[in-house]
């Protein structure tokens, strides 16, 4: 019980820290939530130009915006910069103050994901509000049973996410290039993970790819399931993929996190 | 008492990537890359007891940092052991790191935007102090460190001395009984520098602590350890202190003279009490064996007008520079 208490009051401080930070630095809450809005919003202005005379399978201008405002959301909920912060830790020497404290590293990089989440998800969740109170286009059917399972979905693709990012953020451990590989994975994602335009809009081919992957389990599983339009097995197997995606990518942090800090250490080097 | 750091054998070898110059170098390292042993550490053994302030001494890159990463934990040694505080220190975990404080003079832990009292909270709860503990203990680091009027402040507004001590606060919060300080007066002011040693001194006798520290200044090591350990190129090339290492290399001792009025006396009058190192009248500057210098004083004040005379060692820094050059492998 003591142990929980402690843990709390850690985190406490951890996020206390990460919010005054941010608050040092206004202008660029503004940009960022400007970047987070930038790009769904572009993507939702041409399909709303291509669905002009009619639905494209099965999508109709309404659903096109409630699925980009769904995706605003959830991404800034998801998002994590691990790899940057962790590629910086570890190739300037930042990571050694880090690894003689009583505290995993990886418990401020939790924390600051909190609380960037917390700030921007909770203005783009105002600026939904507001223009969900002109536009019923997307307003989003509503259930209690859904929205658990949304938060559920969307709790998954942001440990899904931070253990990515965490993981690719390690091989700075043995490359200078580890915030490129990130780039790329992002680059991938792009498409992969749903952001630029529903995963039932891709070519078949290449959403039966995705399907393999992790990428729809990041992103575009948890949009799908708060716009609505995922059901019965597919509900299902939306959540086998989320949770074996995450072992998976656990696993390859453990093994990221030791061998690197080994490889750090130089044993046996 | 049981010794509070144990190393016996400590080396430590990196294994670096070789490359040739220009493209061609790069492209061969790529096909087929070289290696190159380092020798950071070699085979360093000594022991610290509970108390003691201990310096490291010895050039950039003589393997200084290295030997206090291999004992906080952050470096495995290739071969040797290490045993601080009862852990082994890549081992120790959450308990063994409770018990150091890591201070490193080119990295901070402050977080930059933020008052250094927001780092103190931090390592609070990271630490678990108590709240009636961590009051006192900020009092005194306060009041010690003379930091009231800096604990509002960003950090990022603060001056490198302040800075530092800050770091020193954030460090010691959690009364740690050992210290580890690398190079913690790096790039300071003379004032900011006394003020680090003034401090780190007072707090280890009012705590007991056993303190690491490495400097490339000598006033860090004459003001506060009683004992240096020398490296060089990863080799432990003294260990002891520091008196007894000045009187093992220091074979002669400097008579200052200041001459009384009058003329006659010549260098080559000097010369025959000493090797003359400077002479302005009415300075002079003799070298004597040790052992001779209490004789040859005596002469020179029986056969010259001297109005003042002094002995004195030659600079710390000339007998570490001596150290360095000719290594310590005679005896006296």
């Amino acid at each position: 019980m003591t142990g929980t208490v402690d843990w709390l009051r850690r985190y406490g401080a951890l996020l206390r820290a990460a919010w005054l930070q941010d608050l040092q630095y206004r202008a660029s809450i503004v940009l960022w939530l400007l970047w987070g809005v930038t790009e769904p919003a572009v993507a939702l202005g041409i399909w709303w130009a291509i669905a002009a005379d009619g639905p494209v399978q099965g999508y109709a201008r309404a659903d096109f915006a409630r699925y980009f405002f769904a995706l605003m959301l959830v991404n800034q909920l998801t998002i994590a910069w691990d790899s940057w912060y962790l590629d910086s830790w570890i190739r300037d020497g930042e990571l050694n103050f880090r690894l003689a404290r009583p505290i995993h590293p990886a418990h401020e990089a939790v924390a600051e994901n909190i609380a960037y989440k917390a700030r921007t998800a909770g203005m783009i969740l105002v600026v939904w509000l507001i223009v969900a109170a002109v536009w019923p286009a997307v307003r989003l059917p509503f259930g209690a049973d859904r929205w658990a399972l949304t938060a559920a979905a969307v709790l998954l693709a942001a440990a899904l996410r931070f253990f990515i990012s965490f993981a690719t953020g390690l091989l700075a451990f043995w490359t200078t290039r580890a915030t490129a590989i990130m780039e790329l994975h992002a680059g991938i994602s792009l498409f992969l993970s749903g952001r630029l335009a529903p995963l039932a809009l891709l070519p078949p081919a290449v959403a039966r790819v995705a399907g393999f992957l992790w990428f729809p389990y990041m992103l575009a599983f948890p949009v799908d399931l708060l716009t609505g339009t995922v059901h019965g097995a597919a509900l299902v197997q939306g959540f086998v993929g989320q949770v074996v995606w995450l072992a998976v990518w656990v696993g390859a942090y453990r093994l990221a996190w030791t061998r690197g800090l080994r490889k750090y250490g130089g044993v046996g080097g | 008492m049981p010794a509070i750091v144990t190393a016996e054998r400590l080396s430590k070898t990196f294994r670096v990537k070789v490359r040739d110059p220009g493209l061609k170098g790069a492209l061969a390292a790529l096909v087929r890359p070289r290696y190159r042993d380092v020798h950071a550490v070699r085979d360093v053994t000594f022991r610290i007891e509970p108390g003691e302030i201990v310096a490291f001494l010895g050039p950039n890159g003589a393997g200084k940092t290295t030997t206090l990463k291999m004992l906080t934990g952050l470096l495995y040694p290739t071969t040797g052991r290490v045993e601080v505080a009862g852990f082994v220190p890549w081992t120790g975990g959450r308990d063994f790191k409770r018990r150091i404080a890591l201070v490193l003079g080119n990295r901070q832990q402050l977080v930059w935007d933020l008052p250094p009292e927001e780092t103190f909270l931090l390592n609070r709860a990271i630490y678990d102090i108590a709240g009636a503990a961590y009051t006192e203990r900020l009092a005194e680091l306060v009041d010690l460190l003379d930091l009231r009027d800096v604990l509002e402040k960003p950090v990022r507004q603060l001056s490198l001395g302040e800075r530092m001590k800050c770091e020193l606060a954030a460090a010691l919060l959690h009364h740690p009984p050992l210290l580890f300080l690398d190079e913690p007066t790096l790039g300071l002011d003379v004032t900011a520098q006394e003020a680090i040693r003034g401090f780190l001194s007072q707090y280890r006798e009012r705590h007991g602590a056993t303190v690491l520290l490495t400097s490339h200044y000598m006033q860090d090591v004459t003001a506060l350890a009683s004992r240096v350990l020398i490296i060089n190129r990863g080799h432990l090339l003294y260990d002891g202190a520091l008196d007894a290492l000045v009187a093992r290399i220091a074979r002669i001792k400097r008579i200052e003279l200041v001459l009384g009025p009058g003329d006659g006396v010549t260098a080559e009058m000097l010369a025959g009490f000493g090797t003359v190192k400077s002479f302005h009248f009415p300075n002079a500057v003799l070298e004597v064996r040790r052992d001779e210098a209490a004789a040859t004083s005596a002469r020179l004040l029986a056969a010259l007008p001297v109005a003042d005379l002094s002995i004195e060692d030659p600079p710390i820094e000339d007998v570490i520079r001596q150290a360095f050059a000719q290594g310590l492998g005679e005896d006296p």
